[in-house]
């Protein structure tokens, strides 16, 4: 039998590269709902999903990336889906990478898949500084929860119905991927990586640009310390 | 502490108070953040009632003067004060996204009704 899986597309101000997404998404994997969540955008974004009526829910003021996320997990414990896929909203992820994402899950082996840009190093690998930045944070992703993750910041994975349950109740705010990792480990969730490879984004900026990255690292840093000393280790 | 400072503090405690019950009466201030507030007054009431507390209190810290115990203890107060209000602002502030989260998806189903009724009505 088909288990229902739910693509959330986190978008804010992503008009110009939402269409082909969905496109390409819908082409791809056309056996999976999606659904995107239009963080209260600034351009066009929401206009776009009302006029090609793809399902969508908007909030009616911005609050975040982790916010956006949570909403829909709740979204998939509601509409009781037993899988659900982090997929950007940006072009930077292939769809065609979504079943190698699930298959860890339908096996029933793991509860978390992160896609990895690192496994096999193909396509998009991002600059050297972000890299090195990506390979602190998952040695201390390591060193507070014994996971052993090499791109912790990837916003490609998947979660099964436990998960989607756990964050629907609670997810990581502002820079979330790291942080979510953490969580989910202390609460004894099986996290394990499979290869894909991404693009660069096709249009407008990345949310971090070089000013914000070390208050980004700090901020995580902080964050997954924290998550560490306030928990307690589950199994 | 000298008689003319402990009037002037007196006077100025009254007015604090003055003020923490008219916005209370107005309801301008909901009594469960307050209480911080009159209990750091209150504080202060018996420091000045009492300036022996206040000498003792230098005296064991070693601190050089009556006032500048004073300053210490009502940064102590300061401090604690607005590490309170950074826990409302945060706990609001998870409220106003759980509410946004929440309206938002309510939204969605409006829109999907609306549209199975618009769908229903044309057929």
């Amino acid at each position: 039998m088909e288990r229902k899986v739910l693509i959330i597309i986190p978008a804010y101000n992503e008009a110009k590269n939402i269409e082909g997404v969905i496109r390409n998404l819908t082409e791809k994997t056309p056996q999976y709902d999606y659904i995107i969540i239009n963080d209260c955008s600034k351009d066009e974004t929401e206009e776009i999903c009302k006029i090609n009526q793809y399902p969508y829910i908007t909030f009616s003021t911005n609050i975040g990336i982790g916010g956006g996320l949570q909403a829909g997990y709740k979204y998939a414990l509601e509409h009781n889906y037993e899988i659900a896929v982090q997929h950007d909203g940006d072009g930077q992820h292939d769809p065609q990478y979504i079943s190698d994402v699930i298959e860890p899950i339908l096996k029933g082996q793991y509860d978390i898949v992160i896609g990895s840009r690192f496994l096999k190093k193909q396509g998009f690998q991002s600059s050297m500084f972000r890299r090195w930045g990506i390979r602190f944070l998952s040695k201390l992703v390591y060193i507070c929860s014994g996971a052993e993750i090499l791109d912790v910041t990837s916003g490609f994975r998947a979660v099964n119905k436990n998960y989607i349950a756990y964050y629907a109740k609670e997810y990581p705010q502002d820079y979330p991927e790291p942080e979510a990792i953490v969580s989910a480990k202390l609460n004894g969730a099986k996290i394990c990586e499979v290869p894909v490879i991404m693009r660069e984004r096709k249009q407008g900026k990345s949310s971090i640009n070089r000013f914000r990255s070390i208050y980004y690292m700090i901020k995580v840093s902080c964050a997954i310390i924290i998550c560490r000393l306030t928990r307690r280790r589950k199994s | 502490m000298t008689i003319r400072l402990r009037i002037i503090l007196c006077f100025a405690i009254l007015i604090y108070f003055f003020f923490l019950f008219l916005f209370l009466k107005r309801k301008m201030l909901s009594l469960k953040y307050t209480l911080l507030w009159i209990f750091a007054g209150l504080s202060g009431s018996i420091l000045v009632l009492f300036p022996e507390l206040l000498d003792f209190i230098v005296k064991i810290t070693e601190i050089h003067s009556t006032m500048n115990g004073l300053f210490v203890i009502l940064d102590f107060f300061l401090i604690l004060l607005l590490l309170s209000l950074t826990a409302i602002v945060s706990k609001q502030t998870d409220r106003i996204k759980s509410l946004v989260q929440d309206s938002a998806l309510m939204e969605k189903r409006i829109r999907e009704l609306e549209y199975n009724l618009e769908q229903k009505g044309k057929s």
